[in-house]
């Protein structure tokens, strides 16, 4: 016999003197009366910062953050109105600028498919992310519910890279991007 | 691993008189992770939600074979190959094949307490793969060439001078480097590890039976750069890990991060479908490891059982004032504090883990702070019950609690006894029992009246 069937069959011998439990349903969510706000909210106690702005105003914070840079590493959802600067790879970039699947409130967090592009997301030590004021969700829950597929790999991101590993002491960009900026898009590009 | 926890006495003895240190840096570090989880728990209402994910995990695992053939269906519908393995010696058959498939000469690792269990590290090291624990945490111990000493913070046991020192030995950097410097110098040497290693290696918080999903918590981001870069990403997950709906994922992940640290949510969540598109960035390949070691015999054990539900979040540890004492290394075993000692005597056996189920004061905190209500307590007793049945107990301990007993049923031998405690001088170092007791505090001294007396003076 394989490991798989060692292992199910010893599963199945235990069971036979254990009393079932009952999957539980999942729960209404209690929706906040505005997600957008709780949502900006949640992203600066999470240490990140969060606007709600419409396309020049995305434009206008893309060029502050672009100041002094010589490039960008792009998501592959980045219309290109948004791509300012020069595309340099996300090893080098000191910016990523990367487009949200969604976002949610509840949790202060963006939703990032690995079909944008992993590395924009992670290797830069900022990191724009873009997000559609209707894909902000209240809660988790019904994020979760609504995902008709998923990507490969999906990252939730709530704040910037960060540990307390030496010595108890909060240290931010350890390994993932230091600085986390959101700009949820008024209306629909 | 190797387990040692049948030295546990000795070994918090030494480590106590050995290294004061620990004390002090552990205390803190718990004592910062436990108020974070009061102040998290009271956002919400945590009794409900510890209700509601207890009763998920028991349909899980009463329903545990179903879920698991699911899980794997639903694994190699996206691309992920995967493997059973029923202890260390299986899963080291798979990650050798791998390693030799893809000629592996650097592997980078996410923190996983499972591939402690099972030894990966010095198996990898063996076949000549240069191995990077890349949690700065467990990158710390590594560079030490120690055990994590805490479920969570695999490091909190070292002081920010104990880690100057190290880094000033191996990069050179001043004795006083700031932790920010220090952490820089860490990123540099694993950044280039990320990016040139050729397999990755991690653990699973969850692994969702219905979609086929891993679910992966940490705050660094090193988890999604060791799951992102490599073109092989190898996950080690326990049977006992799943969770049947993509949705209890919107109950469990900020459950345990509250659990945890006291976060609502942890700063990064890795869902991991499987291997990257055509097109797109990622890992080629993706294996999952479903490894036993131990869980279907405690799930046999009636008594026991419940203490699968754990999600390894390290609350218990946080809460639980013996642990806070010495932090984990004198355990012996990969899972200390309060879960240790009722997980490992399931997962070693009884004989192997004797001592744990002592290392404990019943508070009860333990149970209090536990995301899924794994009655801790209870399971202690159960296994200090057996402990007594199967002869491990010392023999004088059970001779001496039968007397203790005997007295404290007899209303006339209580008298008798308390009268002559009081009247005659301790013999403190002939009886072990209380020579364990005043080791650590000073000789005992009975109270000049008895108990029911001074109860009755205080009634009138």
């Amino acid at each position: 016999m394989d490991a798989k069937s060692r292992i199910l069959s010893r599963i199945r011998q235990a069971l036979k003197g254990m009393p079932k439990a009952l999957l539980p349903e999942h729960p209404h969510p209690a929706s906040p009366q505005d997600p957008l706000a709780l949502f900006l909210k949640r992203l600066a106690e999470n240490g990140a910062e969060g606007h709600l702005l419409d396309e020049e105003g995305v434009r206008r914070l893309l060029a502050d953050l672009a100041q002094g840079l010589p490039g960008a590493a792009y998501g592959k959802g980045v219309p290109s109105a948004f791509r300012l600067l020069p595309e340099i790879p996300p090893e080098e970039a000191p910016l990523g600028v990367s487009r949200a699947l969604f976002a949610v409130a509840e949790t202060g967090t963006v939703a990032l498919s690995s079909e944008d592009g992993r590395r924009t997301q992670l290797l830069p030590p900022v990191h724009l992310v873009l997000v559609e004021e209707k894909r902000v969700y209240p809660s988790l829950l019904e994020a979760l519910l609504d995902l008709k597929s998923l990507p490969s790999a999906l990252g939730l991101h709530s704040g910037p890279s960060k540990s307390a590993d030496i010595g108890q002491v909060m240290v931010k960009g350890v390994h993932g991007p230091g600085r986390l900026v959101v700009a949820v898009l008024q209306g629909s590009w | 691993m190797q387990a040692k926890a049948k030295l546990y006495p000795k070994e918090a003895a030494r480590l106590l008189r050995e290294k004061p240190g620990v004390r002090e840096a552990v205390t803190g570090a718990t004592l910062h992770f436990e108020e974070g989880r009061k102040k998290a728990y009271g956002e919400m209402d945590a009794e409900a939600l510890r209700e509601r994910a207890k009763r998920v995990k028991d349909h899980l695992l009463t329903h545990l074979d179903q879920y698991l053939e699911l899980a794997e269906k639903r694994l190699r519908e996206k691309g992920v190959q995967v493997h059973w393995a029923e202890g260390p010696e299986e899963a080291h058959r798979t990650l050798r094949e791998i390693v030799a498939r893809h000629g592996v000469k650097r592997a980078v690792k996410a923190k996983s307490m499972l591939t402690e269990e099972l030894g990966v590290n010095p198996l990898l090291e063996s076949l000549g793969v240069e191995v990077f624990e890349t949690d700065l945490g467990e990158y710390l111990i590594q560079l030490l060439g120690e055990p994590p000493s805490h479920i969570v913070g695999p490091a909190i046991h070292l002081s920010l001078p104990e880690i100057q020192r190290l880094f000033h030995g191996r990069f050179g950097t001043p004795l006083d480097a700031s932790p920010e410097a220090l952490a820089a110098v860490a990123r540099k040497v694993l950044r280039e590890a990320f990016l040139t290693a050729e397999l990755g290696i991690s653990g699973a918080n969850f692994l969702v039976a219905e979609t086929g999903t891993l679910a992966l918590m940490e705050n660094e981001g090193n988890i999604r750069l060791s799951t992102s870069l490599p073109k092989v990403h190898v996950a080690f997950v326990g049977i006992e890990k799943l969770l049947p709906r993509l949705a209890d994922l919107a109950l469990f992940l900020p459950l345990t991060a509250r659990a945890a640290t006291g976060q609502r949510l942890s700063t990064y969540v890795s869902l991991i479908q499987g291997p990257a598109k055509e097109g797109e960035e990622g890992p080629e390949e993706v294996h999952v490891v479903l490894v036993d070691h131990g869980r279907t015999t405690l799930l046999h054990d009636l008594e026991a059982w419940e203490v699968l539900r754990c999600l390894r979040c390290g609350a218990c540890l946080n809460a639980c004032p013996v642990y806070r004492q010495t932090g984990g290394h004198p355990y012996g075993y990969v899972y200390s504090g309060p879960i240790g000692a009722v997980l490992d005597p399931g997962l070693l056996g009884l004989e192997e883990a004797y001592p744990l189920p002592y290392a404990s004061t019943l508070c009860g905190a333990c149970y209090e702070a536990c995301p899924v209500k794994i009655p801790i307590p209870k399971l202690l007793l159960t296994w200090r019950k057996r402990a007594v049945e199967r002869g491990l107990a010392p023999t004088w301990e059970r001779g001496a609690i039968q007397a203790f007993a005997k007295v404290m049923e007899s209303p006339t031998l209580y008298r008798l006894f308390s009268k002559a405690l009081r009247g005659l001088p301790l013999p403190q170092d002939l009886l072990p029992l209380l020579r364990a007791w005043t080791e650590g505090r000073g000789p005992l001294k009975p109270s000049p009246k008895p108990f029911h007396l001074l109860w009755q003076e205080l009634k009138e």
